[in-house]
């Protein structure tokens, strides 16, 4: 019977219940809006930020991150590499090592970061200087005189592929150390400051002026298939490699201007959905509330007949349920279309974008794009659905405080 | 089935006083009355506006709480009910004819008839056969359907009647039934209201001013300022 007469009750002002119903469906709308920006930049940043050169985790020597020297390594290098392969979730693992380098040309000298690889771990996906290669070739071999530089300070130091490049930095002993290579091949992922002081080198020619041993290193760069467990790994990681005297530390922690800023733009984002929320909610204990204040003649007859407070909450509840659920079931028919879209397609907002703007050194995506998370999307239908029900227990606790003689008066 | 015509008080109103505020002003809607109202009696409560009737009725009904004196319903006392209990006294124990229908708009004659058999849980097939045979009973048979919109006056109160005495309940209280009907319509309600007395043993009392009412009832209550100034028994 309380089935049939929420339906009936629902139906008797059609036009207020499916205005309702938009609002809930709105909310999901806006949410899904919100989130799915949300998870698509933030995936996308940490993505690409973790292919600049550390994963989304990394595993260095203690102390490496707060004062990164050549001095410090790791050795082992590739038994790491082998060890994280094998554990479950993990994509990839590269052996690098990462240092500062003066480089000079015939035009000029600049400061910069080498990243010394083995070219048969890399691969487009890890690796944005691979994917970004706009001029010539990528390294391929461990040891020869092989250079890749980015576009930025190709033209500051007036450099093209087949010049000579000369690197200096200091070896494991404090030494200054030099060594000539040719540029091979010049890339361009679009931020100037990346583009503008990163340079390629063979890992095994490194290790050699570094007089590093051969299977040594500064990092090892994990990746994972889900950036959002990257806590976890780590500690499966720390877990399986069990060894001392390393730290294996999250993009978070390599990356802290980035996670910063993600971080708060995130509880931005939080903040308006919750404000989006509060409209929800308020146009729903509106409605609820302005639909127990006309019917509180007929609650008074149903409780004079013998309805229960409990029972007359509990149908006053069930109409906000009922709402609830034909809101997120528009909700979910008016965003799915638009999810389709922006998931595919996207909107293109490159005239607003600066080029080359960035976050933390990661540069922004123009096409602002949806991605839902499976748990995202558990939590919106059920966040929305929630806070419908939320709105109507005010209403459905005051039905159930009507006073039958009072409300029999009412014409 | 209801026990006929006993003697045993269903209701007691022992110096029951109700006071209303109106502004400042404090009205005694209902002034010390004591009554009884035995099983079996088909009465009415009689009085000028304003007299109390539908006052008393609402403390009989346990719609209202006497500010003094106490209110028995098969020796209960609605003063130590909680609100839940008068909830369920009322469901099981009394059934209601308001002089506006007070019908559910949502709910079809059907549904308005077993709304009470409803909320107490009764089977469906029960719940379908009690109803069917007492929309038989008021004579709305083929009008199961209907929502109250599409029913005149005497039809919805007709299913008020049916709602109010489907639980079979100690009394049923049915104030002004026949206010808001034409003659030959509240003719045919007290005819109804009268067989389901004389044959079921339905206890009905009354709160009008209606003469066709006071002409059927066997036992007249008279009130005047909330006090009961008249008491006939009728042969």
């Amino acid at each position: 019977m309380l089935f049939t007469m929420t339906w009936r009750n629902l139906s008797r002002r059609k036009r207020r219940t499916l205005i309702s119903a938009f609002t809930v469906a709105g909310g999901v709308f806006f949410s899904v809006a919100f989130t799915a920006t949300g998870d698509y930049a933030y995936t996308n940043m940490i993505n690409t930020s973790a292919t600049m050169g550390f994963g989304h985790v990394t595993v260095e020597p203690e102390g490496y991150n707060l004062s990164p020297t050549l001095q410090k390594r790791i050795g082992g290098a590739n038994a790491i590499r082998e060890k994280a392969l094998k554990i479950e979730g993990v994509t990839d693992a590269i052996v690098r090592i990462t240092g500062q380098a003066m480089f000079a040309s015939a035009a000029k000298s600049v400061g910069g970061v080498f990243i010394a690889v083995d070219p048969s771990q890399e691969s487009p996906e890890n690796n944005i200087y691979l994917r970004s290669m706009v001029e010539g070739s990528m390294l391929d071999k461990t040891d020869g005189r092989q250079v890749v530089v980015g576009w930025k300070m190709a033209k500051k130091m007036n450099l093209r592929v087949g010049k000579k490049l000369v690197y200096t930095t200091t070896d494991i002993n404090g030494e200054i150390v030099s060594e000539v290579g040719r540029i091979s091949g010049i890339f361009k992922t679009g931020v100037d400051a990346v583009d503008g002081s990163i340079a390629l080198i063979p890992i095994d020619k490194m290790r050699s002026i570094l007089h590093y041993g051969p299977d040594e290193a500064t990092l090892v760069s994990v990746f994972i298939d889900d950036q959002r467990f990257a806590g976890q790994m780590r500690d499966v990681i720390a877990s399986s490699l069990a060894m001392k005297g390393v730290d294996i530390l999250t993009w978070s922690q390599t990356q802290a201007d980035m996670a910063g800023i993600i971080a708060i733009d995130r509880r931005m984002n939080y903040l308006s959905q919750f404000l989006v929320g509060l409209v929800i909610a308020a146009g729903i204990l509106n409605t609820m509330f302005m639909s127990v204040l006309e019917r509180k003649r007929e609650f008074g007859i149903m409780m004079a007949v013998g309805m229960t407070p409990g029972r007359l909450f509990r149908l006053v509840l069930l109409e906000s349920f009922w709402l609830g659920l034909l809101g997120v079931i528009m909700g979910a028919l008016i965003t799915i279309p638009a999810y389709i879209y922006m998931s595919n397609i996207g909107i293109d907002l490159s005239s607003l974008v600066e080029d080359g703007a960035d976050v933390g050194g990661v540069l922004i995506d123009p096409i602002m794009k949806y991605r839902l998370y499976k748990q995202s999307v558990a939590a919106i239908l059920s966040g929305v659905f929630a806070l419908t029900i939320l709105a109507g227990l005010y209403p459905a606790f005051k039905a159930g405080r009507v006073a039958p003689v009072e409300n029999l008066k009412i014409v | 089935m209801i026990e006929k015509n006993s003697n045993t008080p269903i209701v007691r109103l022992s110096s029951v006083t109700k006071i209303y505020k109106q502004g400042r002003m404090e009205v005694k809607a209902v002034d010390a009355l004591t009554l009884a109202i035995g099983k079996g009696e088909f009465s009415a409560l009689c009085g000028p506006s304003g007299s109390g009737k539908t006052t008393t009725l609402n403390l009989i009904g346990a719609l209202d709480i006497p500010d003094s004196g106490d209110v028995m319903l098969e020796d209960r006392n609605l003063r130590d009910l909680s609100r839940t209990e008068l909830s369920r006294l009322r469901r099981d124990r009394i059934g209601f004819v308001f002089q506006a229908y007070n019908l559910v708009q949502v709910l079809t004659a059907y549904e308005n008839a077993e709304f009470v058999l409803n909320l107490q849980g009764v089977p469906r097939a029960e719940r379908k056969e009690r109803t069917m045979a007492l929309l038989k009973e008021v004579g709305l048979e083929g009008m199961e359907n209907r929502r109250p919109d599409e029913l005149s006056g005497g039809q919805q109160q007709r299913v008020a009647i049916a709602r109010a005495i489907a639980p079979e309940p100690a009394i049923v209280l049915a104030d002004e039934p026949t206010a808001n009907v034409d003659s030959a319509t509240a003719g045919a309600l007290l005819d109804l209201m009268e067989k389901l007395n004389q044959e079921k043993g339905v206890t009905f009392l009354f709160s009008t001013h209606d003469e066709r009412v006071m002409r059927r009832a066997k036992r007249i209550m008279t009130m005047r300022d909330g006090k009961l100034v008249g008491d006939e028994a009728k042969n």
